[in-house]
């Protein structure tokens, strides 16, 4: 590893000299390391460090060498800078690691996030053209609906008449059961129009496109595999095409293999026509729509157009304009609700880098100051300034270039661990990691901050008044006035970032605390779900369909372990089923704020097994929903609120599906129950109902089991049972509640940490620096305290007089930084989930901690100065 | 010719003593200069080859080492006729630096005392 490392290193050197000498350089190297081995991590880390600028500097001699003779004195002027600010630097290792750290916990946050940021929204799109793609959807403002979904007619209509695309297509997401006889496996696909392809203008990755005449109801049934299937399935092998798949029983041959960046919706493994007919009344709206805008169209442009297309539509069927179409740049849609949590974190980060590049100046200031009278010697025996400060250039950039490639190292890795933390939710074109860009952005941080914050102190350093500070009385003793400001500032500075951070990053802790702890409405422990879905060839009928759910339920039941099954079509956080229920004696007012009311199918055991809360009335019992029965239902809590004074009152009364011929049946209401977060701990819940199972039995619907014990126990005697009763069948998402509650918290997990991580990163970071200024500031007034302590001054008015000045730079900053932290905690008031951005107790607790970490700081270098020994000091002058 | 660079120059004094390998020479140029002077590999190498270029050090015939692959003999170098006179030439150099350095501080710190 470390004999490669090396060897990649001696790549920069002339071909010639690493083939002359490659193998003994490789051998003096390691007899180096092998030394610096008995010496601890910093001497491996310095031997490195030299065996980098070694190689560099001899690689820049030589190539100047060659490309300028005739003047090579210059190139090997800045290689000795180079080298003896390295020897310097070891030296005051400490506080050279010091520096450097700091550097790289800045680089490593800023390219970990920046790498986010940019797969999420600046890299473009593997597709021509991508600005002018564009994703068009349904909204319904008035049902307080942002997303309705795309109907197949409407989309239909739309590009027939429109004028502002060069290309629109229609897809949805399906899943299928797909078996060669022996076993069966689900796969998740699309339903896509015939010209998908010709939007994102990629050409199908093996055959060819779905032809128009595919893509109608009752056609043959064809189907284009992802690259991954048509590898895991037929080795990549290109004579695919014209096999056949059985997808839900029925062959489907295969046209053309999938290109995989158009992979999408996220995880779609297959794709057959969306087959779509205009004419069939009442379709759903779950479609989304993709489209190409015409050159020079822009967005808004085209959203005119497309109203335009969609008034014939309202004129048919929708009077009251509720649903209306819209158009939103592709980019928009796939990064959703990361665009806020990002701003916050590229804000986050780029504060990080602010504290840590603070940090960094006041420690080279601190140390320029210290070296005044140092480098007053030099320019009085005859060194030329310019000379001083390219060394003190030197060293800077020694450190900031030490910093940096530490934090890409240490950036990469934390960009690895962030992206599996969230790998669902992130879309497959968006690609992360360690790209030319990344290293680009944390090369110009690094060396903006090398010339900033390392270069600009030294020339005040060098500029200062060179005889003041030659004299032995004055040289030494106190930093210059300006100096010292300018030292407060940034360590003030330090700590006023650091409390925005750390009051930010509380304030989204305690949100995700009470997020987490927000109860659920179910019971999430012990429980087992999959979902599973009968093919419509093997099960054409509600009856077949009923009789294998309760046959599989029975089996279920049986299992040693199993407290209770229970079915439905949607279990919380999965799925949504919307539409449209009214109850009896109260028309829906037009402008009702939330008409959408969720409906699931429901087995008479679903409700114990999942721990529902009972309001009044009871639960379905084995015999609703059967024929002869009454038309049972139970409705949630806030479909109660939204018609009926209390629970109580609603048994007993009747809804119906709303439909414009006033025909469908009433239900009577048997029972209220408590709302489930249906779809996710942050979100509100919609008015919802149960309807019972065999009603309407359908084909995909999702188990649940209550286990004794560990749920992930009974996967394997579900699949078992499943197997025995129908080999076709395959068992899919199988989760327990535990793990998809906490899928669904992953996205807050993982930025309320980060920014938690960055805060304490900051604070870190603000301690360091303090402890540093105040310790050089005692160390400069040490002759001055040694006079005072001679004079009979006690060691603790001494040591308060020190603590006093460090601690009046860390109220200051702490306190701007809170005050500026109320405005900013306005800004993340939707990330917060109700908690109020001057939230007390964050507010008191972060101020807390950074009071008593500045006390920390500042507390070592006073007491030391308290100790002092007069004579000793007065003596070393 | 030019004022020699200080690796250069304990290459030279390293070699002054006998002739040497690499590593050696760099073992003898940190020993001779009390730890100020530590030679890494490429700048080692770099300068061995310059120095070779300028005809103050050469390169020692093979001797019964006679391994195929060049790169994994090892190389033995001692200093030229021309290469004493460039130490010496420095050494001199240095020596007045030094006195005129001495004096100077003497003088400075003579005036602000």
């Amino acid at each position: 590893m470390k004999e490669r490392s090396y060897r990649v290193l001696l790549r920069l050197l002339p071909r010639a000299l690493r083939e002359k000498h490659g193998d003994a350089m490789q051998a003096l190297f390691l007899e180096r390391l092998c030394h610096a081995q008995r010496d601890g991590w910093a001497a491996i880390g310095a031997a490195w460090l030299h065996a980098i600028l070694d190689v560099g500097s001899e690689a820049w001699r030589q190539r100047a060498r060659r490309s300028r003779p005739a003047r090579p004195r210059r190139v090997s002027m800045l290689g000795s800078d180079l080298r003896q600010a390295l020897r310097l630097l070891l030296r005051a290792h400490f506080a050279s690691l010091l520096v450097v750290g700091m550097l790289a916990l800045g680089i490593a946050a800023n390219v970990a996030v920046f790498s986010l940021v940019n797969g999420l929204f600046l890299r473009p799109f593997p597709f021509p053209d991508p600005e002018r793609l564009v994703f068009v959807n349904e909204k319904a403002p008035r049902w307080n609906l942002e997303v309705v979904g795309v109907n197949y007619p409407d989309f239909h209509q739309w590009r027939a008449s429109q004028k502002a695309f060069e290309a629109m297509a229609v897809y949805d997401t399906v899943s299928y059961n797909l078996s060669d006889g022996s076993r069966a496996e689900r796969v998740s696909g699309a339903r896509v129009s015939h010209d998908f392809l010709d939007v994102l203008r990629v050409p199908p990755r093996l055959g060819r496109n779905f032809t128009p005449d595919e893509d109608k109801p009752k056609a043959n049934p064809v189907v284009m595999i992802g690259a991954g299937l048509w590898q895991e399935r037929f080795g990549g092998a290109p004579d695919v095409l014209g096999r056949s798949l059985r997808l839900n029983g029925v062959a489907h041959t295969i046209v053309g293999v999938f290109p995989p960046e158009a992979e999408f919706p996220e995880g779609a493994r297959l794709f057959v026509p969306n087959a779509g007919d205009p004419n069939q009344q009442g379709q759903s709206y779950g479609g989304s729509a993709i489209a190409r805008l015409k050159a020079g169209v822009s967005v808004a442009d085209a959203e005119l157009d497309l109203l335009r297309a969609h008034a014939p539509i309202w004129e048919a069927r929708d009077r009251e304009q509720t649903v209306s179409p819209y158009v939103r740049p592709l980019r928009e849609m796939l990064v959703g609700e990361f665009a806020t949590a990002a701003g916050a974190l590229t804000v986050a980060v780029a504060l990080l880098l602010v504290v840590a590049c603070a940090n960094v100046a006041a420690l080279m200031l601190a140390r320029a100051i210290g070296r005044r009278r140092e480098l007053a010697i030099r320019i009085a025996v005859g060194a030329s300034r310019w000379s001083l400060l390219r060394q003190l250039f030197a060293e800077n950039l020694l450190l900031s270039v030490a910093g940096g490639l530490a934090g890409v190292v240490a950036g990469g890795w934390a960009v690895g661990v962030l992206v599996a933390a969230v790998p669902d939710e992130v879309p497959r074109w968006a690609q992360f990691g360690l790209d030319g860009r990344v290293a680009g952005f944390a090369i110009l941080v690094t060396l903006a901050t090398a010339v900033l914050f390392g270069f600009a102190p030294a020339i005040q350093a060098v500029r200062s008044d060179l005889r003041g500070a030659m004299h032995p009385a004055a040289g030494g003793t106190t930093a210059s006035p300006r100096g010292r400001r300018t030292l407060f500032l940034l360590v003030g500075a330090e700590f006023a970032l650091a409390a925005l951070l750390l009051v930010s990053g509380g304030l989204l802790l305690k949100a995700w605390e009470r997020v987490r702890t927000t109860d659920p409405g179910f019971r999430t422990s012990n429980v087992l779900a999959f979902s599973m879905s009968l093919p419509e060839a093997a099960y054409p009928d509600a009856e077949r369909r009923l009789a294998f759910w309760e046959r599989l339920i029975g089996r279920l039941q049986a299992l040693p372990g199993v407290d209770g099954v229970g079915a439905i079509t949607c279990v919380p956080f999965g799925c949504h089923w919307g539409s449209f229920f009214e109850a009896e004696g109260k028309p829906r007012s037009a402008d009702d704020p939330n008409p959408v009311v969720l409906y699931r199918y429901a087995s008479a055991g679903y409700f114990e097994t999942l721990g529902l809360r009972l309001l009044a009335g009871r639960f379905f019992q084995a015999e609703d929903g059967h024929k002869g029965r009454g038309l049972s239902v139970v409705v949630n809590r806030s479909f109660q609120r939204a018609h009926w004074p209390d629970a109580a009152a609603a048994v007993g009364r009747r809804l119906r599906r709303q439909s414009s011929t006033n025909d469908s049946p009433w239900y009577t209401v048997v029972g209220v129950v408590e709302d489930v977060r249906h779809y996710g701990l942050e979100r509100p819940m919609r008015p919802g109902i149960y309807l019972p199972l065999p009603e309407e039995t359908p084909g995909n619907l999702s188990l649940v089991l209550h286990a004794a014990g560990d749920p992930t126990a009974l996967t394997a005697s579900a699949r078992a049972i499943v197997q025995e009763l129908d080999p076709d069948l395959a068992l899919f998402r199988v989760q327990t509640m535990e793990q998809a509650l906490l899928q669904s918290l992953r996205t807050r997990a993982v930025y309320s940490w980060m920014l938690a991580v960055f805060a304490v990163q900051a604070l870190l970071l603000a301690l360091g620096g303090s402890y540093g200024v105040t310790s050089y500031l005692a160390s400069q007034r040490s002759r001055e305290i040694g006079i005072r302590l001679a004079l009979g001054a006690r060691g603790a008015d001494v040591a308060a007089s020190v603590l006093r000045s460090g601690l009046r730079v860390v109220v200051a900053g702490v306190a701007a930084g809170v005050l500026v932290s109320l405005g900013a905690g306005r800004l993340l008031s939707t990330l917060l989930f109700g908690i109020a951005p001057h939230d007390g107790l964050v507010l008191a607790a972060s101020g807390g901690t950074l009071l008593i970490a500045g006390l920390l700081a500042n507390v070592l270098p006073a007491w030391r100065a308290a100790r002092l020994d007069p004579v000793q000091t007065l003596r070393m002058e | 010719m030019g004022r020699l660079e200080s690796r250069e120059y304990y290459i030279l004094l390293a070699l002054a003593g006998s002739d040497k390998h690499g590593q050696a020479i760099a073992r003898d140029a940190e020993r001779l200069s009390a730890g100020e002077q530590r030679l890494w590999p490429a700048s080692l190498y770099g300068a061995l080859e310059s120095l070779s270029e300028q005809g103050w050090i050469e390169e020692l015939p093979a001797g019964t080492d006679d391994r195929p692959d060049p790169s994994h003999r090892k190389r033995f170098y001692r200093i030229t006729g021309r290469g004493y006179v460039a130490l010496a030439t420095e050494t001199r150099r240095l020596a007045s630096v030094v006195k005129l350095a001495r004096a100077r501080i003497k003088v400075r710190s003579g005036e602000a005392g």
